[in-house]
């Protein structure tokens, strides 16, 4: 990412904020339906760095997401600075192994993660061959993504004016 | 990092709550949790040490509801505060959309306040951010404290850039809404304010640093209990800040800082002050040069777009010209292959 003092408005917006599209992420769900399919994993989350959930394919039980984006964001962040004294600029995959359950970490494109979780009817062997694939596709619908949709449309102007009222009912 | 999901419709922002070792953010966040209502808030999760300091990080989601169609939600944070932890309180920094900065009223904790507050520009630095475009508040906590500083003090050496402050006693709640509110506010209306810019009028973006200490003086006044209490306290924050909003508005003039610390009597007090004044505006000088300055100076004229113009035009017209050099070259090169391949040479 450059510097953002130099960037143009258009590219600052990119770089300040993540957009996704309705029709990405049909292709995103897709995508993941596929691979869960063939790797036999039970769940993969498409998080972003920050920790925010951006789509989600499989069964998720009772686990509350935005506790496990936030947490799995952490840990991945935790290993780039082990990655940055090592020399790496960073790690581009991590895996929790469990009694029973697993989790596969990978990288995708620059801002996102994909997390798949995993038990024992399948292996960390077949879930990272298929999870390696799904990452190139998905990157290649980020980049077609940034191509067809240009400038950020925004959230409207009555964005603005709904927050206000949403913060005093919450916060009064 | 803003997210905005448009197939799930959700708007996502984050939050973190920074500041010195034991200033009261976990208890913050606690009080966030305990009086928030059921269905907006999420789990707090700790990872802390066997001591109940803050190891990672603490975090809670907190969903704001709909607001114009698009489910709005913070992820709040609290960041280690110890100084040994500072890797980790970098990496919970990265993406942040809005900082609390919750500072210790105790007046032996004020170089550590102090400390944490310069430590913050330089993690945002690094993260390519400016504190002065960032949403930010700051909360003087544990006001109940006998020997609490007070509020003009704390405010002459902490709050550089004019932003909102607020008194709290955050483990008994007081102070902890109102901190929380306004932040939230203005993250919301920079995310607003950067629509705005990106589709509607840019003639509108020349206050952006200004605007939040601009905005600044208001939710003071309005939002803080504390400052209605003590209504001497306000004619001395309202001098301070326009000192501190000329500071953040034109910073190619680099004489307001200057001037905001040389108009300082020169106490022991002022020798406290001194060193992280000078490091302040230090931090923000690294990057003031004509691509910083812009912001400030786009209103007039906004010479950056105009200026940004021609530049593709030319980078257009060398393209043109490469293209039609290597074309000329190709048909050049098929006519010599095809008289030598047909022996005619």
């Amino acid at each position: 990412m450059g510097n953002p003092n130099k960037m143009s408005r258009n590219e600052k917006l990119r770089h300040d904020r993540l957009t996704f599209y309705k029709d990405d992420i049909e292709q995103i769900d897709k995508l993941l339906a596929e691979f869960l399919r063939l790797s036999g994993a039970k769940c993969a989350l498409l998080i972003d760095k920050e920790g925010h959930l951006v789509t989600k394919r499989g069964e998720l039980r009772t686990i509350d997401i935005d506790t496990i984006s936030a947490l799995v964001a952490g840990s991945f962040a935790a290993t780039k600075e082990m990655a940055r004294l090592l020399g790496e600029e960073e790690f581009t995959a991590m895996y929790h192994q469990g009694e029973r359950d697993n989790i596969q970490l990978g990288l995708v494109g620059d801002r996102t993660l994909l997390t798949i979780l995993f038990d024992d009817r399948t292996t960390v062997g077949m879930v990272r061959l298929y999870a390696n694939e799904t990452a190139k596709k998905l990157a290649d619908i980020y980049r077609a993504s940034q191509e067809r949709h240009g400038d950020d449309p925004g959230l409207g102007e009555a964005y603005g004016q709904d927050a206000k009222k949403s913060l005093d009912k919450l916060f009064d | 990092m803003v997210q905005i999901n448009f197939a799930l419709k959700e708007v996502n922002c984050k939050i973190v709550f920074y500041g010195p070792g034991m200033s009261g953010k976990t208890t913050n966040l606690e009080i966030v949790h305990q009086k928030a209502p059921e269905e907006n808030k999420g789990e707090l999760t700790s990872i802390s040490t066997d001591g109940d300091r803050t190891l990672f990080f603490d975090f809670m989601p907190l969903d704001l509801g709909n607001v114009a169609g698009m489910r709005t939600k913070f992820q709040l944070y609290t960041v280690p505060g110890q100084v040994y932890y500072n890797s980790t309180r970098k990496l919970v920094l990265q993406g942040v959309d809005g900082v609390i900065f919750v500072a210790d009223s105790d007046p032996e904790k004020m170089p550590e306040n102090i400390e944490s507050y310069q430590n913050l520009i330089d993690n945002l630095t690094e993260y390519g951010k400016d504190i002065r475009e960032l949403p930010h508040v700051i909360q003087y906590n544990k006001r109940d404290l006998p020997n609490a500083m007070s509020v003009e003090e704390m405010d002459r050496q902490m709050n550089k850039f004019g932003v909102p402050t607020f008194e709290a006693v955050a483990y008994t709640g007081e102070g902890v809404f109102p901190t929380l509110k306004t932040l939230a506010g203005m993250v919301l209306e920079s995310i607003d304010r950067m629509d705005s810019r990106s589709s509607k009028r840019p003639a509108a973006e020349a206050p952006r640093t200004a605007a939040p200490a601009a905005r600044g003086a208001q939710p003071t006044r309005t939002a803080a209990p504390a400052a209605q209490k003590k209504p001497a306290a306000a004619p001395q924050r309202a001098a301070a800040a326009p000192a501190t909003q000329r500071a953040a508005a034109a910073p190619a003039t680099r004489t307001a800082p200057a001037k905001a610390a040389a108009a300082a009597p020169a106490t022991a007090a002022t020798a406290k002050l001194k060193t992280p004044a000078a490091r302040t505006p230090a931090t923000p000088a690294r990057p003031t040069t004509a691509a910083q300055a812009a912001p400030a100076t786009r209103r007039p004229g906004m010479p950056a777009p105009r200026a940004a113009q021609p530049a593709p035009k030319k980078g257009g017209g060398m393209a043109m010209v490469v293209g039609l050099s290597v074309l000329l070259i190709a048909a050049a090169a098929g006519v010599v292959w095809f008289f030598s391949s047909n022996n005619l040479l």
